[in-house]
Parts: C-alpha cells; sequence; structure tokens
C-alpha cells in the first residue's frame, strides 16, 4: 500500500479517498485485533489487580474495624444502624433478610436444579381411574423455569456479594469519618440527596430495573437456550424436560445437511438477500425521499401542507391493515392484475408474489410507499437548516440544480444523517412487519427450506427466525443460534460503518 | 458522598427485584377453577362459525346428563390451526376442549396436549364411528387420544358452470383449456399446501404411509412411493397445471376465488366453503370430484386426502375432572351433537348413524366427497414435517425445466428429505436391518443385526418364523440396497426359531435362517 | 477545464434568456409527480374505505365500489367483541403513552445531563443489547408473563408491562434533543438554589414540549399496530385481544369469507382517529424525527 503525504492526499480524488480509507480499515484489522488482545490483557490485570486491593481491604476493614464494623460483615446494616444511619442500615439489613428468606424458600431449590435442569419429566396419562373410566397426568418439574429462575437467582447472588462489598465499603469510611470528628449523613440527608445530586440514580432506577427485567434477563436466557435442545418435543414441561447439550447444536448449525441443504447454506442465502434487502430499503428511501422533500419544499409549489398530509397517510395507519390490503392488490387473482388485464395491457397475470425476483422488487417498491413519507419528514427539517447564502452564492457562480445538489446539499445531508442511515440499514435487516404482512417469506425456496421450517425467497433471518419458533418442530435452540447470529453480522455492520464514517460526533459539541 | 447514594439507589433497585422474585414464585399456581364438587369452569376453543352451536349443546348436556356435572364453559372462536398451535407452545394455558384438524394429531399428542381416552370411551368411539375416523385418532398401540368430530375434512371440485360445461368436468386438460379460453382462473393449493399437492401423486397410486411408534410420540418407520415411475407421471400432471399460467396458489384459495378481480372459474376446495360457495355463484355452481388428467397417453383420476376434524381433551390432574371432560367430549361428537352440526353448519358427520341419515347423504357437497371417496386415501397419521417437505416438491417441480431427468431430479431430493427426518447416525446408514411380515409386523418396523464378521450380519434376536412369512434385508432403513431371494422377498419354508443371517458378496447378499438353540 | 466555463457561460445565459418558463415547466413536472404520487398513496385507502360500505357480500370481490351501500359493516362490529378489543388497545396505547413518556425522559435527560461513573458504559451496553433481534425473547417474556398470571384474559396489563419495561433503550431521541438545551440554564438555576429535581420539573419539561408530545406519539401508535405479539399474550382468548390481533384472525381461511367486509370497517375505525390524532400533532412528529435523524 502506497503512503501519502498529507498533500498528496489532498490531491486525491473524494472516491479514491474514500476507497484508500476503507482499504485503510481492511488493512488495520490485524492492528486492531492486536490492539483489542493488548486491551484485554490490561483489562486482566487491572482486574487481577483490582480483585486483590478488593481482598485486601476487606481484610484490613476487618482488622482495623471497631466491633459495629465486624458484626457488619455477618449481619449487614448493622454498622450502619449503630451509628445512627438509619434508613441504610434498614435497607442493607432488609437485603440480607430476603435474601436468605428467599434462598431458603425457593433460590437453594432453582440453583441446585440448574445443572440438569430438572429430574423428573410428567407421567403423562399415567394413572388409570377404572370407575371414573379417566386417565390423569402428573406433572413434576419444570425445566423453563428452573432455568429461568435459575438464572435470576445467581444474579441475586451477584447482587447480594455487590451489596456486601458496599455494606463493609460503608463501614470503614464512616468509621474514618467519625475518627476524624466529622458527623455522619443523617437520613434526612440521603434523602435530599436522591432529588438532587444523586438525582440521576433516582431517575435511572426504574428505566434500567425494567430494562434488566424484560430485556437483558430474557436475552441470558435466550443465549442459554443455544446450549439445550429445548424445542416442541421437549418443552420442558407437559411432555418432556429439556437438558444442557453444550455446543450441539452450534455443531448441527454447521454440518447438518439433507439432500445437499444444510442450515449454513440456508442462513448464507438469507443473509444475503437479508443485506441486499437492507441496503434497497433504506437507499431507495433515502434518495427518494430526500428527492420528493426537495419537490415539495420548492420555491412556488403550492399546497405543501397538503402534499406532506396525503403521504404521510401510510405512517399514521396501522400497517397490518395496509400493507395486508396491499398485499392482497398484487395477488395473481388481485386487483391490479385484473385491471391491467381488462384494459388489454397484459394477457397473462404478472407474478408479483410468485416469482422469486419479482417478489423480491416488488416488497422493495411497496417498501418505497411505506418508507418515503418518513424520510420526506427527516429531510424536509434538514433541507431547512441548509444555509441559504451557500445555495445562493452557488447558484450565482452558475451552478445548475443538479449541480447545487451533487456538491451542496448531498453532502451536506449525508454528514447530518450519516448515523441515521446505519440505524436505517440494521433495523430495515430486522423489518419484520413489510416481510410477513406482504409476502410471509414466500414464494417457498425448495432448495434451502429442507432445513428448518419453509423458507422464501423473501425471507429475512427475523422472519426466518419467526418460522422456526412458530414451526412444525418449534426449534427453539435453532432460533436463539440465528438470533445470535444476527446479532454478530449486525455488530460487525455498525463496527465497520462506524470506522468508516467521517466523523463520529463528539456528543459535547452540541451543548 | 456520592458512594453513598449509590448504594441507596442500589439497595431500592435490589428491593425492587426482590418484590418481582417473589411476585414471580408467588402467583406461579393456577387454580383448577373447580368451583363445587360436580361443577367445572372449562374453556373450549372451536371454529368461529360453531361458537353458538356448541354453547347451546353445552347447555343440552348440563340438562341431560345423569351424572349431576355442571359445566360452566368459555366458548372462544379460536381456528384450529391456531388452536393447535397455541396447545403446543403452551398446554397449561391451553384450552380444556379443543376442536383441531387431524394433521396436527401427532404433533399434538408429541407435545402432551391430549389425554388418552379411558377403556370404555375408546369402545363407544370405536363403535360409534366409520373405520378411517377411529384410524384417525389412534396410535401405534390401539390407544384413542381424541374423539372424531367431522368426517368431510378432504377435497373436491367447485366450478363455474358457466365455463365449465357438464361434458369436460371430468378432464384436467379440457378444464384448463376452458379456463384459458374465458380468461378465468384455476385455483388449487399446490405450493401452499401438501395437503392439496398429494392428489397428483395419490391419483397415479404413490404412497406415503408411516407407522407410528407404540405410544404415539414418533415415527417407527415410513413407506413412500412418491421417487418412482408413477410418481413421475403425478409430477408430470402437476407440472402441466403449475405451469398453466392460470393457477391461484395461495394460502388463501377459497371459493371467494370466483369472485376476484380475475375470477376463478375452478376452486379445489372442501365441504367448509359449501354454503358461501352457494352464495357466490348461486345456480351456476357445479360440484363434483375431482377431474382426471393423461400423462403419456395413460389417464389417472386426481386422488385426495380424506380426513376428520377432531375433538381434543387436554390431560388432566384430577380423575372427576378428567371423567367430566370427557364425557362432554363424547356428548359434542355424538350422533345428535353431529346431526346438530351437519344442519347448522353443514359438517359432514364421522358417526356412522349419522352418515345414514338422508339429509346427510343428499348434500351436494357431501356427495362430492362421496364421488370423489374412491379416489381418496385416508389420512392416517403423516409425520409433521412431511407438510414442510411435501409443500416444497411442487415448487421443485415448478422450478425443474419438465424434463423427466429434471422432474426426476426434484422427487430424489423430496426422498432424500424424508430419509433426514430419520436423522440416521452413520452407523446406522451402514447397517443392514430386517423387515417383513414376520414376528407379527407388516413391513414397518426394522430388526435390528449387527455385523458378527466382516461382510456377514446377524439379528440380534431369534424370531418365531411361520412358513410362508417374507421379509427383506435392507441397507440404511431405505430400499436403495435390499436382499430378499434375489430380487424378491425372501420366503420363510419351514416354521421354526431363527437368527436370520445375511452374508455380502460383491454386489449380492445371500439370507440363511440359522436355527436357534 | 476550459471546455466547462463555456459550458456555465452557455447555460447562464439560456437561464437568463428563459428563467421564468423554465420555472414554470418544472413546477408542472413536479405537480404531475405530485398528483401521480398522491394517487398511489391514497388508492390503497380510498378501496379500504370504499370496501366497508359494500353489503351485498361479505366476501373479497374483484370491484372496488360497492353495489350496494350501507353501514351494516359498521353495525355488525357492534355485534362482535370489536369494540373490546378496541377499548383494549386505547387503555394500552394511554398507558403505554404515560408511562413510556415518563421513562424515556427520565432516562434521557439523565444520560444528557448528568455526567457519572457509568455512564458511557450504560449507553454502550444499551447499544449492543439493541442490536440482539427483539424476536427472540418474545418466547420467553410470554412465559414470564404467564407465571405472573398476565396472559390470557388479563393480557392487558401484561402487554402494558412488557411495552413499557424496555423503553428506556429507546431514548436516543429525545436524549438528541436534551443535548440542543443549552446547559447554562441549569447552571444559572443551581446557583440560585435550585435542585436537581426542581431544575428539570420548572425549567427543562417546559422546553421540551415538542420531544415530549413526539414520545407521547409515538408510544400512543405503536400497540395499535401489534399482532404478533399481543397474539402470543392473548394464546387464544378473545377477551384479551387488541385491535390487531382480532382484525387479524378475521382474515383466518375459515372467517375471511365471512367478514372480509367488516374487517375494513374496523379497519376504517382503527386508521381515521389514529390518523387524524397524527396529523393534528405532524408537527413535533417531524422536529421529533429530524432531530433523532440528525443525533443518530
Amino acid at each position: 500500500m502506497k503512503q501519502y503525504s498529507d498533500l498528496e492526499y489532498l490531491k486525491l480524488s473524494k472516491w479514491h479517498r474514500f476507497i484508500l480509507k476503507i482499504a485503510n480499515f481492511f488493512l488495520g484489522i490485524p492492528m486492531w485485533f492486536a490492539h483489542l488482545g493488548i486491551k484485554i490483557w490490561t483489562y486482566i490485570k487491572k482486574f487481577g489487580i483490582a480483585v486483590k486491593d478488593t481482598f485486601v481491604d476487606i481484610y484490613e476493614t476487618f482488622q482495623n474495624g471497631d466491633y459495629k464494623t465486624r458484626i457488619s460483615f455477618f449481619i449487614m446494616g448493622f454498622g450502619s444502624l449503630a451509628r445512627g444511619q438509619i434508613l441504610r442500615g434498614i435497607l442493607f439489613l432488609l437485603f440480607e433478610l430476603v435474601f436468605i428468606f428467599y434462598m431458603i424458600f425457593a433460590g437453594a431449590h432453582w440453583l441446585s436444579l440448574l445443572p440438569s435442569l430438572g429430574k423428573e419429566g410428567p407421567e403423562l396419562n399415567s394413572h388409570y381411574d377404572p370407575n371414573l373410566d379417566a386417565y390423569v397426568t402428573v406433572y413434576h418439574d419444570n425445566s423453563f423455569k428452573i432455568l429461568l429462575y435459575g438464572v435470576l437467582t445467581i444474579f441475586f447472588i451477584i447482587a447480594l456479594i455487590y451489596t456486601w462489598r458496599l455494606n463493609i465499603k460503608q463501614n470503614k469510611i464512616s468509621q474514618q469519618i467519625l475518627a476524624s470528628g466529622k458527623p455522619l449523613k443523617r437520613t434526612k440527608d440521603d434523602l435530599r440527596s436522591l432529588v438532587d445530586e444523586q438525582f440521576h440514580k433516582t431517575l435511572l432506577a426504574l428505566p434500567t430495573l425494567g430494562i434488566f427485567m424484560f430485556t437483558v434477563l430474557p436475552m441470558v436466557f435466550m443465549i442459554l437456550v443455544a446450549f439445550t435442545n429445548y424445542d416442541g418435543a421437549h418443552n420442558g414441561f407437559s411432555n418432556s424436560l429439556f437438558h444442557w447439550v453444550g455446543l450441539d447444536n452450534f455443531k448441527t448449525m454447521l454440518t447438518w445437511t439433507s439432500g445437499g441443504n444444510s442450515y449454513s447454506a440456508a442462513f448464507g442465502e438469507i443473509l444475503v438477500w437479508t443485506l441486499i434487502w437492507a441496503f434497497f430499503a433504506t437507499f431507495t428511501n433515502y434518495f427518494l425521499g430526500m428527492f420528493v422533500a426537495m419537490m415539495i419544499n420548492k420555491k412556488g409549489i403550492r399546497l405543501k401542507k397538503m402534499w406532506r398530509m396525503i403521504l404521510i397517510l401510510t405512517i399514521a395507519i396501522p400497517q397490518f391493515i395496509s400493507l395486508l390490503y396491499v398485499s392482497k392488490m398484487f395477488a395473481v387473482n388481485g386487483i391490479i392484475n385484473g385491471t391491467l388485464m381488462k384494459w388489454g395491457w397484459i394477457q397473462e397475470p404478472l407474478p408479483f408474489w410468485t416469482n422469486p425476483t419479482w417478489a423480491r422488487v416488488t416488497v422493495i417498491i411497496i417498501n418505497i410507499w411505506i418508507g418515503i413519507p418518513y424520510l420526506m419528514l427527516i429531510t424536509t427539517g434538514i433541507l431547512m437548516n441548509i444555509p441559504a447564502d451557500l445555495l445562493e452564492s452557488a447558484k450565482i457562480d452558475g451552478a445548475n440544480a443538479f449541480q447545487q445538489y451533487t456538491k451542496i446539499t448531498l453532502p451536506y445531508m449525508l454528514f447530518i444523517t450519516g448515523p441515521y442511515l446505519l440505524t436505517s440499514f440494521t433495523a430495515n435487516m430486522n423489518n419484520f412487519n413489510v416481510i410477513y404482512l406482504l409476502t410471509a417469506g414466500g414464494p417457498a425456496n425448495s432448495a434451502a427450506s429442507s432445513a428448518a421450517g419453509s423458507v422464501g425467497f423473501t425471507d429475512l433471518l427475523i422472519t426466518w427466525l419467526f418460522k422456526i419458533t412458530t414451526g412444525a418442530e418449534s426449534q427453539y435452540y435453532m432460533a436463539s443460534i440465528i438470533g445470535i447470529l444476527v446479532f454478530v453480522v449486525v455488530a460487525l455492520i455498525s463496527l465497520i460503518v462506524y470506522s468508516v464514517l467521517p466523523s463520529v460526533k463528539n456528543e459535547e459539541d452540541f451543548q | 458522598m456520592r458512594k453513598m447514594g449509590r448504594i441507596l439507589a442500589l439497595v431500592i433497585v435490589m428491593s425492587m427485584c426482590i418484590g418481582m422474585v417473589l411476585g414471580l414464585t408467588g402467583c406461579g399456581k393456577k387454580d383448577d377453577n373447580t368451583t363445587g364438587t360436580n361443577t367445572y369452569d372449562v374453556t373450549v376453543w372451536v371454529a368461529e362459525n360453531a361458537v353458538e352451536l356448541t354453547k347451546q349443546q353445552i347447555a343440552n348436556f348440563n340438562s341431560t346428563n345423569t351424572d349431576g356435572i355442571t359445566i360452566n364453559a368459555t366458548v372462544s372462536a379460536v381456528g384450529e390451526g391456531e388452536a393447535a398451535t397455541n396447545m403446543i407452545t403452551d398446554v397449561e394455558a391451553g384450552a380444556d376442549i379443543f376442536c383441531f384438524a387431524q394433521d396436527q394429531f401427532v404433533r399434538l399428542v408429541n407435545a402432551g396436549a391430549l389425554t388418552k381416552l379411558g377403556i370404555a370411551a375408546t369402545e363407544t368411539v370405536t363403535a360409534n364411528n366409520d373405520a378411517s375416523s377411529v384410524a384417525a385418532v389412534k396410535t401405534g398401540d390401539g390407544s384413542c387420544y381424541a374423539y372424531p368430530l367431522t368426517a368431510d375434512n378432504g377435497y373436491f371440485m367447485y366450478y363455474d358452470k358457466s365455463v365449465i360445461s357438464d361434458s369436460i368436468v371430468g378432464s384436467l386438460e379440457d378444464i384448463i383449456a376452458a379456463c384459458k379460453a374465458n380468461g378465468k382462473n384455476f385455483s388449487m393449493q399446490l405450493e401452499s399446501s401438501a395437503w392439496y399437492a398429494a392428489s397428483f401423486f395419490f391419483g397415479t397410486g404413490c404412497v406415503s404411509e408411516w407407522t407410528l411408534t407404540e405410544d404415539g410420540s414418533d415415527f417407527a418407520s415410513y413407506y413412500d412411493t412418491f421417487n418412482s415411475d408413477k410418481g413421475l407421471a403425478a409430477a408430470k400432471g402437476m407440472y402441466k397445471l403449475l405451469k398453466s399460467g392460470i393457477l391461484v396458489d395461495t394460502t388463501t384459495v377459497s371459493v371467494s376465488d370466483f369472485a376476484a378481480a380475475t375470477p376463478s372459474a375452478v376452486v379445489i376446495s372442501g365441504a367448509w366453503d359449501y354454503t358461501k360457495a352457494v352464495e357466490i355463484l348461486g345456480d351456476n355452481l357445479g360440484v363434483a370430484a375431482l377431474p382426471s388428467f393423461t400423462v403419456d397417453g395413460t389417464t389417472y383420476h386426481m386422488g385426495s386426502f380424506s380426513g376428520n376434524k377432531l375433538l381434543g381433551v387436554k390431560p388432566q390432574t384430577s380423575p372427576e375432572r378428567a371423567a367430566a371432560l370427557n364425557k362432554l367430549a363424547l356428548y359434542l361428537t355424538s350422533e345428535q351433537c353431529q346431526l346438530e352440526r351437519f344442519n347448522t353448519l353443514a359438517w359432514g358427520p364421522s358417526n356412522k348413524n349419522a352418515q345414514a341419515n338422508e339429509a346427510v347423504q343428499a348434500n351436494p357437497a357431501l356427495k362430492a366427497l362421496i364421488a370423489q371417496s374412491p379416489y381418496a386415501i385416508p389420512q392416517g397419521q403423516v409425520h409433521g414435517s412431511w407438510w414442510d417437505i411435501g409443500k416444497a416438491l411442487p415448487t421443485a417441480i415448478k422450478d425443474s425445466d419438465g424434463s423427466d431427468a429434471g422432474l426426476k431430479a426434484a422427487l430424489v431430493d423430496y426422498e432424500n428429505k424424508i430419509k433426514e427426518l430419520f436423522k440416521l447416525t452413520p452407523e446406522e446408514k451402514r447397517a443392514y436391518t430386517i423387515i417383513g411380515d414376520i414376528n407379527g409386523d407388516t413391513w414397518s418396523i426394522d430388526l435390528p443385526m449387527t455385523e458378527t464378521s466382516a461382510g456377514v450380519w446377524k439379528t440380534t434376536e431369534a424370531y418365531d418364523l411361520v412358513a410362508g412369512n417374507q421379509f427383506k434385508a435392507r441397507k440404511g432403513r431405505s430400499w436403495d440396497v435390499s436382499y430378499g431371494n434375489g430380487a424378491g422377498n425372501y420366503v420363510v419354508e419351514t416354521a421354526g426359531r431363527y437368527y436370520i443371517q445375511l452374508t455380502l458378496t460383491g454386489d449380492s447378499g445371500t439370507i440363511e435362517l440359522i436355527p436357534a438353540e | 477545464m476550459r471546455e466547462k466555463t463555456k459550458d456555465l457561460n452557455h447555460s447562464s445565459m439560456k437561464r437568463h434568456i428563459g428563467i421564468k418558463a423554465q420555472t414554470h415547466i418544472s413546477n408542472t413536472a413536479i405537480y404531475v409527480i405530485l398528483v401521480v404520487m398522491s394517487i398511489v398513496w391514497l388508492l390503497p385507502f380510498v378501496f379500504i374505505v370504499l370496501q366497508s360500505f359494500r353489503v351485498e357480500s361479505t366476501y373479497p370481490v374483484g370491484y372496488v365500489v360497492p353495489q350496494k351501500w350501507g353501514l351494516d359493516n359498521y353495525i355488525n362490529l357492534g355485534k362482535t367483541d370489536f369494540w373490546h378489543w378496541y377499548l383494549n388497545t386505547f387503555i394500552a396505547a394511554l398507558a403505554t403513552a404515560v408511562l413510556q413518556t415518563v421513562i424515556v425522559l427520565c432516562m434521557s435527560y439523565t444520560l444528557s445531563r448528568f455526567r457519572f461513573n457509568g455512564r458511557k458504559a450504560l449507553m454502550k451496553f444499551i447499544l449492543i443489547l439493541g442490536m440482539f433481534p427483539g424476536m427472540l425473547t418474545m418466547i420467553i417474556l410470554y412465559r414470564v408473563l404467564a407465571d405472573l398470571g398476565l396472559t390470557q384474559q388479563n393480557a392487558l396489563p401484561g402487554l402494558i408491562l412488557v411495552y413499557v419495561a424496555s423503553s428506556g433503550m429507546g431514548y436516543y431521541v429525545s436524549k438528541g434533543f436534551f443535548d440542543t438545551i443549552p446547559k447554562s440554564l441549569d447552571e444559572a438555576a443551581r446557583i440560585d438554589g435550585a435542585t436537581r429535581a426542581q431544575v428539570l420539573y420548572k425549567i427543562i419539561l417546559p422546553l421540551a414540549k415538542p420531544i415530549v408530545i413526539y414520545t407521547i406519539l409515538t408510544a400512543f401508535m405503536a400497540p395499535w399496530g401489534d399482532f404478533v405479539f399481543a397474539r402470543y399474550v392473548a394464546m387464544g382468548t378473545p377477551s384479551g385481544y387488541n385491535v390487531a390481533v382480532g382484525l387479524y384472525s378475521w382474515l383466518t381461511i375459515d372467517q375471511i369469507n365471512s367478514r372480509y367486509t367488516m374487517f375494513c370497517a374496523g379497519g376504517v375505525c382503527v386508521a381515521v382517529p389514529v390518523a387524524i390524532l397524527f396529523m393534528c400533532l405532524q408537527k413535533y412528529y417531524v422536529s421529533g424525527v429530524t432531530g433523532g435523524a440528525v443525533k443518530g
């Protein structure tokens, strides 16, 4: 790779620079990994030191502690209570009591079953009552609950350890403050700080708790499912329990074949289409939306509000109504084919949903119908911010409309909306609604479909995932693996784009 | 001081977690909803149009039953497909009694969503319903897991008399030509459903038979001849329709296609559509058995599946409740209720006495089903994944070039996918097994063999063989490599207790019977 | 270079001559495009409305203009669970709008205004979390709700809980907005002795009206279109359906022929109020999406 000096670099054309940037990015990957390795090693070292320090600190606190501190090692919050910090003391103590109570009555049970995910499956139709002529079923363990509450219990234990550590630290600090002759904070002060300097903790408590309970915990659960045989035939409760299977599912993903087809081949095929779809869905909307916004904003065009109103109908009306109807309009015997045939424009119906290429193009086009209005609204706002004198001086210099667009408007837009393009690309990769409502993934791809459910030519990874969980065999573990792979792909794309983007904005700039 | 605040915040968050956890574990148990000794709260899922009738029938049950049982029912409109999906997703939350189509039977047994019928109930069901309906609710060991509700789950042809004249109604080719000439479509699910796609294959005499294991939770073996010369003829016939350019093939094919923008002149559908078909086409409505198609000079009548809608009861933990629910299900599928259902909804009965009823025999849709019945294959039990594999076959046929080689490739691919269902280990693929009408079996169960020395395979057990018994040894549980007496079956000459031994020499194998000591 | 200059001169000359005529032509072209687009955009909705007034038949047909007009389909909605579903959805939308707005504002305001340990880590963590497909957690969220007894007939609170719980992850747009409010305002107030909480209530919130309305609007609209998760949570209990699940069930093979025109009528009943609300608050929506797009 040729090294360019600054001057030489500036002389290069834009495209050349862009290509250079991308080339540098890829050439930099080995270095990046090397840096990452060093970073990780530093972190590990730091962590090791921190752990050592923590243990030393705990030991010293015990050594130097008075009886209040020492008892706090076993009864959390004792020190705080004894030193008059009632609220803190009660909260610490309460947490410990609840933890003990929980572990005795539930936690220990779940934890003990976690390694096996349950011992006894249901006894289906096992007991016959001859007088009543009826079979009875006896249910036992529930693998699903064991996994869920087992994970929750582990989180709970980690939280206890963390809180215990805080409790120790606090005793140490309180002891030091008292030794230096200053007063401790009282309950009133604590409460006041929660609406003042500690206000952010009050504000974040609820949102982060929600995210933890309803996103983090389910995610951890679903990632763990990839290492079990949880599926329709092992639903964990009503037919048979599921168990840990290690890396078997990942092996299946890589090697399982059927008549020359495999999960990995199906995955590859769907991934390629998902990326093509996301690319077109993002950029057709982006440029056409910008174009429409510029048309409506043009001086001398009347009824600006009305045009906008009409277009944003597709945002305002729920998609399951509009897209389902549109899907029917494009059917073989739908109104579009019917009308075209009546007018004599075509002899045979157009295969909108039955030919793979037609179906793929049609979903992209209909997605324009859904997507343009968003982009129109966004660009309208941004276009108004382009300094008017910039465009005016370009005009005076003799630039025509097209030149104004490519030299001023487009670069400005791209600069401002760079991050939006990335989020919109990944959102389109996971655009379940448009595909599911329009084609439900069809037309069928007979070559790929033997691997897990019926795969179609317009299936995205996300609709495939949905089909696998709801399909004939409900292979939750495969869905989980695909979910993990989707994450990897999205993360990789984000990483690349962030590295290439001209400016990753410094958020402080705006304040 | 920042640290203190953090502690507080953390403790608050944690105590909320605790609350959540306690809440979670506390609310786990659900009541059995048993309000009184003989009163039961029951949820029932039936198709939307049957809700009112079912409510009425349950009221009748309450007033007429002699055991003093009162059913407090919540009847909800949940379609057959969704009911099965819901039951499989969460049996606990599922309805106590639900209606489903036969193709979901094995999946539901598999999911533990069906209770086994008591001995007396099994006898009643067996005695009162026709043979194929009884087969539809039984697993390998003869236990019943559901109640037959209808026996009309088959398909036939609705057509527009103004386009299709009576003289061409029997020929698929003529019908397609007439549709084309009049700018009309032909509605039939092929790529959208294996249930319909099988029509061409059954027409040429192909079979796909599946044998359940004894507990009904899985399949022991299959016998599928789609990949054969007959199958090739069927594929050619189907190819003509797939490529006709007038085929409407979506999951929503129904008689309303007669009223679409480009109307269909033919809709292949079932008895459930009859009332609407009359409303849409009026006097122009024709109802007939499926037509015949001609391939290479031979004419084949299109076949079909005939099956049932079934009523299932969820497994129960209390015997009294289980008994009450079973009584209700038995009542709902009785002759009287099936006739009521026929009168209000035109659902064809599975009960033998109800089938004999004059009005039932006169119903045009059911008549068409009867006309189709010589060509209909009782659905039996089919592997859940077969519906996906069978659905992919028409697509492969459509995507082929239509030549013998292209169509054959599609059929081979189909067969490979079926083989894969059994997920044989490499050892199993290599191993030989004995299959035949021996040991009380009829060509459905593979008897294991072990390799005693290189090229010599011997059964692990000795079997009591009777003179005239026939069997073959086959490799990898498929018919690609098999040995009997030359190309034919090995026939037992002298009765006795034998081990069976296969000796491989080059391309041929020799079977010997080794008397057990 | 020389060539290009000549070109420019040429075109600028031309512009001087025919500037009015040119503008006229291009404006006409734009009007034509806009009219065509408007037709394409409106047509499906007009068709749905027309179908909803068709009374001669209930199944899907190949023509658009009814042969017999009437309100039967709307009246018949009253004979089904439709209005119950409607109420369910409305309550869910309202509750979600209020709770989600509170949570999103808490989250975004904090991340915009406070600098504390772990802030960057939290933002990164949420970014990474957002890269997992949400579809994956559907089955487990259903199970958790089922365990809490919040499914089937109790689906409504369960749905609200799920809609609201993780909404903190969608803080980007409003954080972008808060970032544009100068920090000096806060600081001045703090010097005057206001607590952080008072700063939020008395100074920031009044300024943040557009983003509050944007958040309310988007949160209110989302529950109307949820037909996947809501169907899971209702698990075959019609009293727990929302409109999307209910109307979707009318399009299944066993109901479509008798309920199709009612589906259209129901669709109109859902779409009209939501669309009107959206149109009225459009201004705020624009400021929201624009801000969001700029800040990423």
